[in-house]
């Protein structure tokens, strides 16, 4: 198994810590005790020469004279060199002059001897090192001394070294296990609950948790604080999202409502122009059933023709306010600077040439100009006007004011006059299509003139409300807001 | 073969008795053929005497004495009465110096002539003699030495015994008192006996 395939940082790091102390002190360990068998094998040597010279120079007169018993009388003080295993004292032929032996395992086995020339040498086996040095006297040669001393000293010493090193080993695991609760505490920790954190934001999708940011002030701190920043920026923009998606909804739901009560409106529209349309057609149908039979409408035929064709054009009417209110509402404005004054005159004249026979005083404010849509506001222009003109044509003299007012932040325009006027309760009703407030025998009409001209003043951003009060006459009002670029 | 001439250590004994060959090459010769068959030889009571008493020379000195001025050039060894072992320290005398000082044999045909030698050999055919000879050289600075019985009764300084055959020596540390003489204690610790000796030398 690898070594680096543990799964926590912790472990890596108390493996890498074991790692580097046990390499330092392995190597440490080679080298003390390279150095130290080598001083200590130096030593032996220096040791063992230093002796041989004294056990040399008190071999001299033993040698001159032939004394064994001397001679190992001097080697046996070597006792007190726990080191030397045997000696032996040679005369200058070779013969062994007097030895000596720490016990009886350590027979002297004499097998180097000193090359000519050469006065003093040493030979190292693997468990015992063998010192020659030649006696002199007077500057004579007069035999050797040969001490042979064990190695066991160096052999403990490495043992000795061995079993520290194992145990200063087994500190330094003891002390990086302790380390790894230290390193756990102080990165494995927080990297761990950053992990559990990013878990977590992961498969809950929870961008509202924070990953706890440790008080020091190193990487890991910078890290767990990047994090969280990034996870707050995450939850924002979750927000913004939700925030717009709500919106969206809700602008969804406002479409929606609006395009129900549209499709409402719609409907009764419908209802309305079928109910509108099929009065006139009944007549119609009644009148030619009628005009089937000459035997029964003998000498009406003339009537009945002229209330056929009162009810043809009655539908006539209904189907063209039809048409100028669907146009009102689809077609698209080209607005063009338009006086409106200059338009009410013509509008109210055409009105006057088509009843000559009705006394009325018709005023125009000069100076009403408006950006508008000239098409469509002269419809609507065209709607309150005759609109007025109608509702007065039960007075004696007819009063139809066009004016405007200069209010903040545009003029506010006006149709005055004094008519028939209707119910303020029923305001609300006014701009409804196919609501009347009076009978078609009263005031005739198909109820879609006012619906029309507010349509047209709503598509140009401006608002239209109207006075009266029954028998006092009635003043419509509007606005035509503008800024450069609708 | 253990005389004190480790280089060559059976030369000197052999070549010795072939010593009066005319002929270098012929003693070259018989030398080897010599070293051959006696090379198991076991050297004489008179070679161990010559060479312990070459080696006597190098562990005495002068007590309170200035060597350089007092002492002569050369370490005569003064051999008094029959010369059994003479021609061994020749041999030798003519190539190892005691000390710094070339070895000299001097043989001598009464005490008084001794007396100035640094060393006497008395041989033990002087017999009775030896007393009279002792009483000659009184106090003067001369190691004495002997072969002959009561030797250091006699008031001798070192004398050669024999002891289960090998020869050895006895040292009379009293004698030697009376004169400035000083015996090394290597000398003393190969001793077989030391008589009168200090406390602080017993070995």
């Amino acid at each position: 198994m690898n070594l680096w395939n543990s799964r926590s940082i912790a472990g890596k790091l108390t493996r890498m810590n074991l790692l580097v102390s046990g390499t330092a002190l392995l190597l440490a360990y080679v080298a003390f005790l390279g150095y130290d068998l080598y001083t200590l094998r130096e030593d032996l040597i220096h040791s063992l020469t230093t002796e041989a010279g004294i056990v040399g120079a008190n071999s001299v007169s033993p040698l001159l004279f032939d004394d064994p018993q001397a001679a190992e009388n001097t080697l046996s003080a070597l006792d007190h060199s726990p080191h030397i295993r045997w000696a032996v004292v040679v005369r200058a032929d070779g013969q062994v002059l007097a030895k000596y032996q720490r016990d009886a395992a350590s027979a002297p086995n004499l097998t180097r001897t000193l090359s000519p020339g050469r006065n003093l040498e040493y030979w190292s086996g693997s468990r015992d090192i063998l010192l020659g040095s030649r006696v002199q006297f007077q500057g004579r040669s007069l035999g050797a001394v040969y001490l042979l001393a064990g190695t066991g000293e160096l052999a403990r010493r490495a043992g000795q070294f061995g079993l520290l090193s194992a145990l200063i080993l087994s500190l330094c695991f003891a002390i990086a296990v302790a380390a790894t609760a230290t390193i756990r505490h102080l990165i494995s920790r927080p990297l761990t609950e950053l992990a559990g954190t990013a878990q977590r934001v992961t498969k809950e999708k929870d961008y509202s948790v924070r990953a706890p940011v440790p008080k020091s002030s190193d990487e890991l701190a910078l890290l767990m604080q990047s994090f969280n920043e990034m996870l707050e920026q995450i939850q924002q923009r979750d927000r913004a999202l939700e925030a717009s998606r709500m919106e969206l909804e809700q602008r969804v739901r406002e479409r929606t409502a609006e395009l129900t009560e549209a499709n409402t409106e719609l409907e009764a529209f419908s209802y309305s122009v079928a109910h509108d349309l099929r009065g006139p057609l009944q007549h119609i149908t009644n009148i030619a059933f009628l005009l089937q039979n000459p035997a029964r409408v003998e000498g009406d035929e003339h009537d009945l023709l002229k209330k056929l064709a009162v009810d043809a054009n009655r539908m006539a009417s209904l189907i063209d306010d039809l048409l100028n209110l669907s146009h009102a509402t689809s077609t698209p404005l080209h607005r063009v600077p338009v006086d409106l004054s200059q338009m009410a005159d013509s509008l109210l004249n055409n009105l006057q040439l088509e009843e000559p026979e009705r006394k009325a005083r018709l005023t125009v404010k000069k100076g009403a100009r408006a950006v508008v849509d000239e098409g469509l506001i002269q419809v609507a222009l065209a709607n309150l006007l005759s609109n007025a003109w109608k509702y007065t044509s039960k007075v004696d003299v007819a009063e139809i004011q066009f004016g405007f007012t200069e209010d903040a932040p545009g003029p506010t325009y006006f149709v005055r006059d004094n008519g028939a006027g209707f119910n303020p309760r029923y305001a609300d009703r006014l701009f409804r299509p196919f609501q009347r407030l009076h009978s078609q025998s009263e005031f005739p009409g198909t109820g879609i003139g006012l619906a029309t001209a507010q349509r047209i003043i709503a598509r140009h951003g401006g608002r239209i409300w109207a006075e009266s009060n029954v028998d006092r006459g009635a003043v419509f009002y509007f606005t035509l807001p503008y800024r450069a670029g609708q | 073969m253990v005389l004190s001439i480790p280089s060559k250590p059976s030369r000197s004994g052999i070549r010795n008795q072939f010593q009066c060959l005319p002929h270098r090459a012929m003693a070259a010769w018989l030398l080897l053929f010599s070293a051959i068959a006696f090379a198991q030889a076991k050297p004489s009571d008179d070679d161990v005497k010559a060479a312990d008493l070459f080696n006597f020379g190098r562990f005495i000195r002068l007590n309170g004495v200035d060597a350089s001025a007092q002492q002569h050039p050369t370490f005569d060894i003064c051999i008094l009465g029959h010369d059994p072992i003479g021609h061994v320290l020749d041999d030798v005398a003519a190539k190892e110096p005691i000390g710094k000082r070339a070895a000299r044999i001097v043989r001598v045909p009464d005490a008084y002539a001794a007396r100035e030698c640094d060393m006497v050999f008395i041989s033990a055919d002087e017999g009775d003699g030896v007393h009279a000879d002792l009483a000659a050289l009184g106090n003067a600075d001369v190691l004495t030495v002997s072969d002959a019985p009561d030797f250091l009764k006699n008031g001798g300084m070192i004398q050669f015994v024999k002891q289960r055959s090998r020869v050895r020596f006895a040292v009379n540390l009293e004698a030697v008192s009376h004169t400035h003489l000083v015996l090394g204690s290597e000398l003393l610790r190969v001793a077989l006996t030391v008589k009168g000796k200090s406390p602080e030398a017993q070995r």
